[in-house]
């Protein structure tokens, strides 16, 4: 139970950072986003994607514009705002520092060295 | 063959087959649920919504159909994932929101009638489930109560009327209490579909005739076969009578009440046409019980439509000779002829049954003036009903003492001369014989005339003082008195009476059932 927890918490963070991503490629449709998602084994359900749309949307990341169909009503393409690029570079940020961390946890042997080469960067 | 419905989803038109409807329902009603607490909510369901209307679209034109069937749907809502689907992805702090708002209407129940299990119109089935109780019982006590002044018939028809049916999917698992979501829906998806809706009247007669097509297809039957077997006996009395009455013709039947007023030259017409307009509609309801009591049909449709038409002309012809003897009582004519009679201190009423007879008939029943002299004939005792009373008798005081008989004859007729000579044609008996006076119990008609209506109206006026014996047989004929009213214990074929100022008095002491005898 803890860690299916773990798991969704870890997957529902980067599921928004790899949208994201994946917008930041071009205007795109939201089942295409979706099959990007599958194709990438990170989403399991479409329901989930409309409400985090909704809400990188409201929070000012995305916009859409309305594109006419041949197959049925208009389709929202999605595509970052100015704000949300520069959210996707803190992101891009947060996940370097993340895979360092991972990275760093899992060799705990080279723990001194990496410590002083980080200072150094710094 | 499945029901479809047309919804309106994502601004495009789907065909959707019942059970998808419903399914599509429910679980489109689940995530609204589900996002209820998001402020986006509309936005949200509105995306989803967009895109199953497109997966719907892509299945149709994929697949070259034009129904969405509940497969279809269950592909979609397992590509959109369930609600417990979103909630595995969601945070942990709406998580928490979540338990303490686990929808509270899971497992609420609702009274429904559960038609599907019922025995009338499942109403004891639906407070069954609404109650927790097996049906059985409130069967049990619905029938007893009707037993016992009936009001649970009324009960049962109102709420018959009042709880509506359960009629789709989501409202028979409300009426179990369970919860209405796509779990329940799909553990429920197993039973047989559900009847189409229809209004209490309807339903109603259909619970009629599913009556009537079991239990009362027996009873049917039944009575289409005494129908059937009285039919052909009341068939067979028809023929007999008919013959009978031919049979009968020179005989005395002519001069018979009912028969008396149709002129002899056409009385065979009359009498076969009405013995038609008869026989027909016996004979079809006869046909039609066959048909219902065994299944077969025994004539012909021209043959049936050749009954009608007889039957028809039958009713013509009857018509047309009823029009034309109501004619003859058109008119009406009286003449009176007063009889003095000899005044005595007491006189007695009788009625004289002595028959008198006219040349015919005195021919006709071969009287031989010679045997039968001194010898009188009674006429057979006519009942009150196969005759109708041509004779009355009002008695009244007589105001210059004398004592007169005034005997009134009256007809109808087509016209005032027919109407006369029809009451030319009476023939009545009177008699004085002493104190005793004779009078006969009805009118003759002679001169073959037919009954158009003719009475005899007797006024005796008796001097005031007069006593009168009535004789029992005349209380069918006196006008204003009652025989009974004045009835003597030690005399029972004779009442007294005495003519006063003010009209007759009784002089037999009325004695009571309790006074000394």
């Amino acid at each position: 139970m803890i860690a299916e927890n773990t798991q969704t918490q870890m997957r529902k963070g980067i599921l928004e950072y790899c949208v994201l991503l994946i917008i930041s490629r071009g205007e795109i449709y939201a089942s295409d986003i979706i099959a990007e998602l599958k194709s990438a084994k990170l989403l399991v359900v479409e329901g989930t994607l409309y409400p985090l749309l909704t809400r990188l949307k409201n929070n000012g990341l995305l916009s859409y514009n309305w594109v006419e169909s041949t197959s049925g009503p208009p389709r929202k393409y999605y595509l970052l705002t100015p704000e949300g690029t520069a959210i996707l570079g803190q992101l891009d940020h947060t996940w370097q520092e993340l895979v360092y961390a991972i990275n760093t946890s899992k060799k705990g042997t080279d723990l001194e060295s990496e410590n002083q080469i980080n200072l150094t960067k710094s | 063959m499945k029901k479809t419905l047309n919804i309106n989803i994502g601004n495009s038109i789907i065909h959707l087959e019942e059970d998808a409807y419903e399914m599509l329902t429910v679980y489109l009603n689940e995530v609204k649920q589900h996002f209820s607490k998001n402020a986006d909510d509309f936005e949200i369901v509105t995306d989803i919504e967009n895109r199953i209307a497109e997966m719907f679209g892509e299945m149709l034109s994929g697949q070259q159909k034009q129904v969405i069937d509940i497969q279809d749907v269950q592909s979609v809502i397992a590509q959109m994932g369930s609600v417990k689907d979103f909630e595995n992805s969601e945070a942990e702090e709406e998580m928490a929101a979540h338990d303490q708002s686990l929808p509270p209407h899971d497992g609420i129940k609702k009274l429904y009638r559960d038609t599907d299990q019922a025995m009338v119109a499942g109403v004891c089935v639906g407070l069954g489930h609404y109650l927790n109780i097996e049906a059985r019982w409130l069967r049990l006590a619905a029938l007893i109560s009707i037993f016992v002044g009936g009001s649970g018939l009324l009960i049962y028809l109102i709420m018959w009327i009042v709880i509506p049916r359960a009629e789709s999917k989501s409202e028979k698992m409300a009426m179990r209490g369970e919860a209405a979501n796509l779990r329940g829906f799909m553990n429920s998806h197993q039973n047989p579909l559900l009847k189409q809706s229809r209004g209490f009247l309807a339903e109603f007669f259909e619970f009629l005739g599913n009556f009537i097509n079991g239990t009362g297809k027996a009873v049917l039957k039944v009575i289409a076969t005494l129908v059937v077997i009285f039919g052909s006996f009341f068939l067979l009395m028809l023929i007999i009578g008919l013959a009978g009455v031919f049979g009968m013709w020179d005989a005395d039947v002519y001069n018979n009440f009912p028969f008396n007023i149709i002129d002899e030259s056409y009385f065979s017409t009359m009498l076969f046409a009405a013995f038609i307009v008869l026989l027909v509609p016996v004979l079809a309801l006869v046909l039609f019980s066959i048909r219902v009591a065994f299944n077969v049909k025994p004539i012909h449709k021209t043959l049936s439509y050749g009954l009608l038409i007889i039957w028809l002309g039958g009713v013509a012809v009857t018509v047309f000779y009823i029009a034309k003897v109501s004619s003859e009582f058109k008119e009406s004519a009286e003449f009176s002829q007063v009889t003095k009679l000899v005044p005595h201190q007491t006189l007695v009423l009788a009625i004289d049954k002595t028959r008198f007879f006219t040349k015919e008939d005195s021919l006709k029943y071969k009287i031989d003036p010679v045997n039968y002299r001194g010898r009188t004939i009674l006429s057979d005792g006519r009942g009150p009903f196969d005759h109708p009373r041509d004779m009355n008798l009002r008695l009244e005081k007589s105001e210059n003492g004398k004592m007169i008989l005034t005997e009134n004859y009256s007809s109808q007729g087509k016209t005032f001369e027919t109407a006369l000579k029809n009451a030319q044609n009476i023939h009545y008996d009177f008699q004085q014989i002493d104190s005793v006076l004779n009078f006969s119990s009805a009118l003759q008609l002679v001169n073959k005339a037919n009954y158009r209506g003719q009475e005899v109206s007797l006024t005796l006026s008796v001097p005031v003082g007069t006593h009168l014996k009535i004789n029992r047989d005349f209380n069918r004929y006196l006008n204003g008195y009652n025989f009974w009213d004045c009835y003597s214990d030690d005399n029972q074929d004779y009442s007294e009476w005495v003519m006063t100022d003010t009209g007759l008095k009784c002089l037999n002491e009325h004695k009571d059932a309790d006074s000394e005898h």
